[in-house]
């Protein structure tokens, strides 16, 4: 491990750094726009810094540990919730240049990394000694452990087509068919799987601030608060970029249009992503628990599993059978 | 072994370029590269929060007191124990986590090998993994008949 | 012994997985042992890493540090857990494990010095997820097959357990 094997990663913490801030900004900006209001326009030219602003204060703010709170476990939940959002940005090919980690099994990395969050969470919500984070906590937890299994399912199909593991294969085998076409049920299995993933719109009972004050962080302040906050919002910027690379074709221009450069088409697709997830949010309703169960196990799962056997005959198809 | 692409590495422009040609089963020097990105990226993870609480720590006050450091219920007093139990239904909720997550474990193996097998050994690729997926299949709907995937 | 970079991953990542399990001993809180064993899941995961078995690695992490412990939190959830474990301090009691720890730890290192290990290095470049799927789905059929059935048994108990909680 050399000293400038550490540059390319803190470049890319400051992009992902800069990604969340003009997120949360884009976020309340779109929101406000499709509510006819105008958003934050205060602090700054249109608003631009008040995300800035948000995490200065959150950094003056008094870092408050409850009395009855376990207290080590308190202060290191946010950290075990935050490592894993950030180590699965490295096996993202967001070019065939620019690839930190090409390992072989780069999705399973993924998935795998991604699932120890929940387990912070949980810390987080049991080590604050209160009612309403330990059962925010405990359904948080429910929601993402049922739908990982429909998001993982929903995938099967893809690396099927691809034939490997590894995130630059998959972009590589979507030269001449993006997977969304093909795939199209395992696109959309997928994409609400990581809607209730990443706790967002319609999903975000773990977050229900009318029923549950604020969930599994309710007792934090300052800047654990904001970690937890960010957490959140650096796996929408991962989970943004896998939807890209697995059913967008990653780089791949569109009708071959290659005068833009690969990353400019990564980050119009990623964008796109992120925008339709706010989109999502200004329209849906949260869904109620009875649902958000019943919806995971009995509709998503039998139909990721269906979209794989579909796959598996479809290949059989002469004409259409390359395409998966 | 299959030549996938051949790339520039971000992570090599500090020693100049350097061109690499990555294979499908990544052997070699590229493969240490790889994970010792994947350990960089883990400990910047760490590092940021570590950086930031001790800039903190310099920035903002600390004066608990009595009410402040008291465990929040809606600005009444706390009561009881907050540590309940909870009921059955969270932990069969993750036992059915843990099974089909084993079965992810046998089915990605078996679509990234599909085409070869299917070469092979024909269609039987096709029927041993739905005989596999049938059986989960049907536990997930002697579940869902026994009402247990019932959330009230 | 060479004191490379490898070497120097593998004598960190067993530190960490040795540290995990020592901690998860030494912890009275039940939530604090298991994740002091979801650390430990993942310091292994990191020596599959170092012996180039990266599916194995991904796996560890995926059921053990993800599922397993997430399991066993729930499981804890489930019990009055607001109470920590005050282990006994008997002395005679602490020799006994003393003296069967001792008894195994020489067990082990003496068949760790008397197997004989087969010299050469292992393809690594065969080491691929491609490669694993061929061998399972061709010379271990049965076996697999039998997972399912397991898997479904634990399924079916699951359940069976859970309706006997809910009608009592």
């Amino acid at each position: 491990m050399q000293a400038w094997m550490w540059l390319g990663p803190v470049i890319m913490l400051f992009v992902v750094l800069g990604f969340v801030t003009l997120a949360i900004l884009f976020e309340r900006k779109v929101i406000g726009w499709m509510q006819s209001r105008i958003g934050p326009n205060r602090v700054g030219p249109w608003g631009l810094f008040q995300t800035v602003a948000d995490v200065l204060k959150l950094l003056l703010k008094e870092d408050i540990v409850p009395q009855k709170a376990d207290e080590t476990l308190f202060k290191l939940a946010p950290v075990i919730a935050f490592v894993p959002a950030f180590a699965v940005v490295a096996v993202l090919p967001f070019t065939d240049s620019l690839v930190f980690a090409d390992i072989g099994v780069g999705l399973l990395y993924f998935i795998a990394i991604s699932s120890i969050t929940t387990i912070g969470i949980l810390a987080g919500g049991w080590a604050s000694n209160n009612k309403y984070a330990l059962i925010g906590a405990m359904r948080s937890a429910a929601q993402m452990i049922s739908y990982e299994i429909p998001l993982v399912m929903a995938l099967v199909g893809v690396i099927m087509a691809a034939g490997t593991l590894n995130l630059s294969g998959i972009v590589e085998a979507q030269k001449e068919m993006w997977f969304i076409v093909p795939q199209f049920i395992g696109f959309v299995v997928f994409f609400i799987a990581s809607l209730a993933e990443l706790n967002r719109t319609p999903f975000d009972l773990p977050e229900a601030e009318s029923e549950l004050v604020a969930g599994y962080h309710v007792e934090y302040s300052g800047f654990r608060f904001a970690f937890f906050m960010l957490a959140e919002y650096v796996y929408v910027f991962a989970m943004s970029a896998l939807t890209t690379v697995l059913f967008l074709g990653g780089w791949n221009p569109l009708f071959g249009f290659t005068f833009l450069p690969p990353l400019i088409w990564f980050l119009l697709k990623f964008s796109l992503i992120v925008f339709t997830l706010i989109w999502i949010r200004a329209t849906l309703p949260r869904i109620r628990v009875d649902q958000l169960m019943q919806l995971g196990w009995k509709v998503l799962l039998p139909l990721a599993l269906f979209n794989i056997f579909l796959s598996a005959l479809l290949k059989e198809i002469p004409g259409i059978g390359s395409y998966y | 072994m299959r030549c996938t692409d051949i790339y520039i590495h971000p992570s090599l422009l500090g020693q100049g370029l350097m061109v690499r040609i990555s294979f499908d089963g990544v052997t070699g020097m590229e493969y240490w590269a790889n994970y010792s990105m994947t350990a960089i990226f883990f400990l910047l993870g760490l590092a940021l929060p570590a950086a930031a609480f001790t800039v903190g720590r310099w920035l903002r006050p600390h004066h608990p007191s009595a009410a402040k450091i008291i465990t929040y219920e809606s600005g009444v007093d706390p009561f009881g124990d907050s540590r309940v139990q909870f009921h059955v239904r969270y932990y069969l909720f993750a036992l059915l986590f843990v099974i089909f997550d084993v079965e992810t474990v046998f089915l990605y193996p078996w679509a990234v090998a599909y085409d070869t097998l299917r070469q092979d050994v024909g269609l039987f690729v096709l029927v041993e993994m739905l005989i596999f997926v049938l059986f989960l299949f049907i536990g997930l709907i002697y579940a869902w008949k026994k009402k247990v995937l019932e959330w009230k | 012994m060479q004191w490379n970079g490898e070497f120097l991953a593998f004598f960190l990542l067993s530190v960490m997985a040795i540290g995990g399990a020592v901690f998860m001993i030494h912890f009275t809180r039940v939530v604090h042992m298991v994740l002091a064993l979801a650390f430990t899941f993942l310091s292994i995961a990191g020596i599959y890493v170092l012996l180039h078995a990266e599916f194995v690695a991904a796996v560890q992490v995926l059921i053990y540090t993800g599922a397993v412990s997430i399991l066993m939190l729930f499981g804890i959830m489930l019990t009055k857990h607001r109470t920590s474990d005050h282990s006994d301090s008997r002395s005679r009691h602490q020799l006994l494990s003393f003296v069967g720890v001792a008894a195994f730890f020489g067990v082990i290192m003496w068949v760790i010095y008397h197997t004989p290990f087969s010299g050469g290095k292992a393809e690594t470049a065969k080491y691929t997820v491609a490669n694993l799927g061929e061998w399972v789905f061709k010379q271990y059929v049965i076996p697999f097959e039998l997972t399912s059935v397991l898997l479904l048994a634990a399924l079916v108990g699951a359940v069976i357990l859970a309706k006997k909680e809910r009608d009592a």
